[in-house]
């Protein structure tokens, strides 16, 4: 009886280990998943119920042009995707850079990639309320070092400029990390029978260097996709979406629309955030994929 | 700092060829100095008196005349626009606890995960992985919706409870967990252990690094997170230092020492978190990417 009474509890023991978790997942992501794509369905203001009125949410996104929800749509989604664009190359090529001189183990090595990661703990306003006077048009640092007048928040591309050199300052460290330990991971004994075959360093980047840090670039490529694709903070504070909308990303909008100032159309806000939540979801999926293949 | 240079002379002469060491060490103090650049600036700024910086237009150049003032008006009780201290009490709060719930729940959760045997484990490991992988966005609007229901909206707990839901962690916490060998947690189940016991005593103290870096992702994580705080807590008083210093900009436009200020007070004590333990994130961030640091 005792036997049994144990081997029940060997039984139990799993589910006990995993329902703290599964529960907060279920009640703070499953069911708020589910109810917000049902709500992209609907007509809502948040408070009432909301009524069901089918695609209607989705065709305005997509068709009706004279629609401003057509236009939001559009504008904050162009604007999320020219970010990704430019921020990304310069979150994957400066920190490669740098983690290729950290790899020349050049004196204060340690002390270097301790300064290049550091901003990356700071919160989003604290960054950006560094950075806001930098680039002020008559009291900022910039035009005052090299003698310009630039309007940096009221034109562009200088506002652009402004949001992609703040966030690339911010989030310099994490992937730097992540390179410094795949470059160390080479064998070096590779790298120098190159040079005694005559390989210049460019070709040894290409052929020995690139292959053998793929995977962490693939995944790190990855990953700054998805989190830019997340962009708010910055313009939100920096530019407040101007100049003309210019900068205004579509969480912005979305924000704007279910807890704004006026009558929240918080279904319209879910059909726009059902959509752009599908495009990271996609981006995702590769990484999740590539990190099973990790571990196999 | 004499002794320090020797050592890494030493080091430096063990290493490399000395040659494109010294030019890879003279960019990079070219770009650190680039990075610190701003960060500099602020800080001097929060020290000046506002004429100076008018005048002078915030050039990279020493106070004048040093003062203190910038801070106290801030940090007084009577700054009713900005409550710093009560948002710094918040932040606390809430990260902290989030991380020590955050701990004990991951790392059970890896437990099972990675060590014990039960029917639809990996089905259910791999499903909700899947499902985490969509991002949070879709899920804010119903979840304001949701913390009104539960009467939680300007109370801390609706920043601390609904962050724990994320799977990434466990991830991490699970694959570190994957490598204590069976043999040993097999051998004190025969001795009669408990899973519990087995959890506490056998697994938890061998996976220390994993958690202290978990911990401290959780910890910046909740300190940063910026959307969220700023949606469920309407009550100024209320806030949390990241999302309430969005204000700052509002109440002090231009006042370049004022807000320089503001921000070294946000940026000093991850400054000082980070010194203390920077080798943890250091392996947090290694083991997350799947590279050996």
């Amino acid at each position: 009886m005792a036997g049994m009474a144990s081997k029940k509890k060997q039984k139990v023991a799993p589910y006990l280990f995993l329902a703290p978790h599964l529960l907060m997942f279920l009640i703070f992501f499953l069911i708020p998943m589910v109810y917000g794509i049902y709500a992209s369905f609907t007509k809502w203001d948040l408070f009432s119920s909301p009524r069901w009125v089918g695609i209607q949410n989705y065709t305005t996104i997509f068709a009706d042009k004279d629609s401003t929800f057509y236009r939001q749509f559009w504008n904050g989604l162009k604007n999320t995707v020219v970010f990704v664009i430019m921020c990304v190359p310069f979150q994957v090529l400066l920190p490669l850079i740098i983690a290729i001189l950290l790899d020349k183990r050049p004196k204060g090595r340690n002390i270097f990639q301790g300064i290049f990661y550091m901003p990356t703990l700071f919160s989003i306003t604290s960054v950006t309320l560094t950075w806001l006077f930098v680039f002020n048009r008559s009291l900022g640092l910039f035009n005052h070092l090299f003698g310009t007048d630039i309007n940096w928040y009221g034109e562009q591309p200088w506002a652009w400029i402004t949001i992609v050199v703040t966030t690339v300052w911010w989030g310099l460290g994490g992937n730097l990390i992540i390179y410094v330990a795949a470059l160390s991971g080479i064998d070096r004994s590779i790298l120098e029978a190159a040079s005694l075959d005559g390989a210049t360093g460019l070709k040894k980047f290409w052929n020995i260097t690139v292959p053998s840090i793929k995977f962490p670039l693939a995944y790190t490529i990855v990953v700054s996709i998805v989190a830019q694709f997340n962009i708010y903070g910055q313009p939100l504070i920096l530019t407040g979406g101007g100049p003309s909308e210019s900068t205004f990303v579509l969480l912005m909008y979305i924000r704007n629309l279910a807890f704004g100032t006026g009558k929240s159309v918080a279904g319209m806000a879910s059909a726009m955030s059902t959509c752009l939540g599908l495009i990271i979801g996609v981006v995702s999926v590769v990484q999740l994929v590539m990190m099973r293949r990790q571990e196999d | 700092m004499k002794k320090k240079t020797v050592e890494d002379s030493v080091e430096q002469q063990a290493y490399s060829p000395a040659k494109s060491s010294w030019i890879a060490f003279g960019i990079l103090c070219v770009m650190a100095f680039i990075v610190l650049i701003p960060l500099f600036w602020i800080f001097i700024s929060s020290f000046k008196v506002e004429q100076e910086v008018i005048q002078a237009g915030g050039f990279l150049y020493l106070p004048k005349t040093w003062t203190l003032d910038n801070f106290k008006s801030l940090l007084s009780a009577d700054n009713k626009q900005l409550p710093i201290y009560f948002w710094f009490v918040n932040s606390i709060i809430v990260s902290g606890s989030q991380t020590l719930l955050a701990v004990l729940i991951y790392s059970m959760a890896a437990y099972a995960y990675a060590k014990l045997h039960f029917k639809g484990r990996d089905i259910i490991f791999y499903s909700v992985m899947f499902l985490c992988s969509f991002p949070a966005i879709t899920n804010i609007i119903p979840m304001y919706k949701m913390m009104h229901l539960f009467h939680w909206l300007n109370k801390p707990i609706a920043l601390i409870i609904p962050g724990l839901a994320g799977i990434y962690n466990i991830f991490l916490i699970r694959q570190f967990m994957m490598a204590i060998p069976d043999v040993i947690l097999e051998s004190a189940r025969i001795d009669g252990a408990n899973e519990f016991r087995i959890y506490r005593q056998i697994v938890l103290p061998s996976c220390k690094p994993i958690l202290v870096a978990v911990g401290l992702f959780t910890f910046t994580g909740s300190w940063n997170d910026f959307l969220w705080p700023s949606i469920a807590i309407n009550n100024l008083d209320r806030l949390t230092l990241t999302a309430g210093l969005q204000l700052a900009k509002g109440v002090y436009g231009n006042k370049v020492p004022q807000m320089s200020a503001i921000a070294t007070i946000a940026i000093v004590p991850m400054i000082i978190l980070y010194l203390f333990t920077q080798k943890y994130f250091v392996k947090g961030i290694s083991l997350s990417s799947g590279v050996k640091g």
